[in-house]
């Protein structure tokens, strides 16, 4: 099939890439932009390992076409990161409350979680956890994550 | 793989399906998109994004995201459509699942079905003669299928009511899909139940609406032994199967138990 040219801003930078019109976003960001944080789990959008923000909203990237990404504003856990390598807030939660062992579910987890709070910057353990739904960790049983998430919180709120 | 296209107005996407034999509109993609990563294949998909219209008073265009609904003033005065926005699937899920999608895929189990089936909602959709106009519970004609000829697409619904009501979706784990929901809506009036409306999904080939039950309790007073007949006809009414997800016997039951726990919110404010 022949590639097709998609423009759009990951991670607050001006994109060029050449897609098939069969790929989904998490092909793009894996295999055109070496972005390999975004990680493939189920590839049908139940375990959350994909999820990105488009727009500033989470989504899952192997289930978003993407030619429905050209103009689209892509965050990935790469842009949570402070230029020169600096962790992010909610990045720096999940590392010092325990919410990463094998680390597979945690960009997902951990964007969801950034927009999370975003919207709602003081969510009860139950807003967390419905937030939370469509992230699966098979490692931490989720408390620690709860946790970070909590404390990410309680820091921004200063 | 598929071809991907992007048409600019509905009467393009129209032509490029009635061109494309098996060719699928898609909007949100959360249903067809896996069955197509599953094995099923399509030549390819036509995408009906920005083409379709969100809501509008009590017009809810096919292309609202379950998002968007959860957040709109409209959900707000239908709790049983806000109900099931919270229960569907996950924010990732809701970004991209459309109203339209869900009544297209035609799962028995739509979680959206039931909620639009209370508040009296019709169906509006776009064909070779023009627009026309059917109830909501004639649009699902079979699990998975729909009244949808090729080319047609399905323009949103239209609300006949809004008011009291609510939703319970009885899941295995979260992001299931419902092995019974059910909704219910109605007005007290002076001690007594009117404009009673019952729907259940997952128990039947399609989404399906009480009418036995709504016969039962529509001008009467909400007696104990009233509801409990009413729980009785619920279980009786529906035609649930056996799957991995429960047992027939088990979604009759459940049936029963959420309509009557559904009318004891809505007649007394009880614990539901």
């Amino acid at each position: 099939m022949s590639k097709i040219e998609l423009s759009m801003v990951v991670n607050g930078r001006a994109v060029t890439a050449w897609v098939e019109p069969h790929h989904m976003l998490l092909d793009v960001l894996r295999g055109e932009l070496d972005l390999l944080g975004t990680k493939e789990g189920c590839g049908k959008g139940e375990c959350g390992a994909c999820t990105v923000l488009v727009d500033e909203e989470p989504l899952n990237a192997c289930l978003f076409p993407a030619l429905e990404a050209e103009g689209r504003r892509i965050t990935t856990i790469e842009g949570l990161t402070i230029d020169g390598g600096e962790l992010g807030p909610m990045q720096a939660a999940f590392v010092d409350q325990g919410g990463i062992q094998c680390g597979f579910c945690s960009p997902g987890m951990i964007l969801n979680a950034h927009a999370l709070l975003r919207k709602e910057p003081d969510p009860s353990d139950a807003e967390i956890r419905h937030a939370l739904i469509g992230n699966l960790c098979r490692c931490t049983g989720y408390e620690q994550i709860i946790r970070s998430v909590r404390e990410a919180a309680r820091r921004a709120r200063g | 793989m598929f071809e991907y296209h992007r048409p600019t107005n509905l009467q393009e996407a129209r032509q490029l399906v009635l061109d494309n034999p098996g060719a699928r509109f898609v909007h949100g993609g959360t249903d067809i998109l896996v069955r197509l990563k599953s094995g099923a294949t399509a030549p390819a998909l036509v995408s009906l994004r920005s083409l379709l219209s969100g809501i509008e008073g009590t017009w809810v265009g096919a292309g609202t995201r379950v998002s968007d609904l959860w957040r709109s003033p409209l959900a707000s005065s239908c709790p049983a459509i806000a109900d099931a926005c919270h229960d569907f699937a996950s924010v990732q899920i809701r970004n991209a699942a459309t109203v339209g999608g869900n009544l297209c895929n035609a799962s028995p189990a739509a979680d959206l079905a039931p909620p639009l089936l209370v508040h009296d909602a019709t169906a509006r959709i776009l064909g070779a003669a023009g627009e026309r106009s059917l109830p909501l519970a004639d649009f699902f004609t079979g699990p998975g299928q729909t009244c949808l000829r090729p080319g047609e697409i399905l323009l949103g619904v239209q609300l006949g009511s809004t008011g009291p009501s609510g939703f319970l979706k009885q899941m295995r784990v979260s992001m299931d899909i419902a092995l019974v929901s059910a909704a219910v809506s109605l007005r007290m009036d002076d001690g007594r139940m009117r404009q009673v409306r019952v729907a259940a999904g997952a128990v039947a080939p399609v989404p399906l609406r009480l009418a036995g039950v709504e016969a039962l309790l529509e001008g009467l007073p909400p007696s104990p032994a009233l509801l409990a007949r009413a729980q009785q006809e619920a279980a009786a009414e529906v035609r649930p199967i056996d799957d991995q997800r429960a047992s027939a016997s088990y979604r009759r039951r459940i049936t029963g138990v959420f309509v009557r726990r559904l009318l004891e919110r809505l007649t007394t404010g009880g614990e539901a």
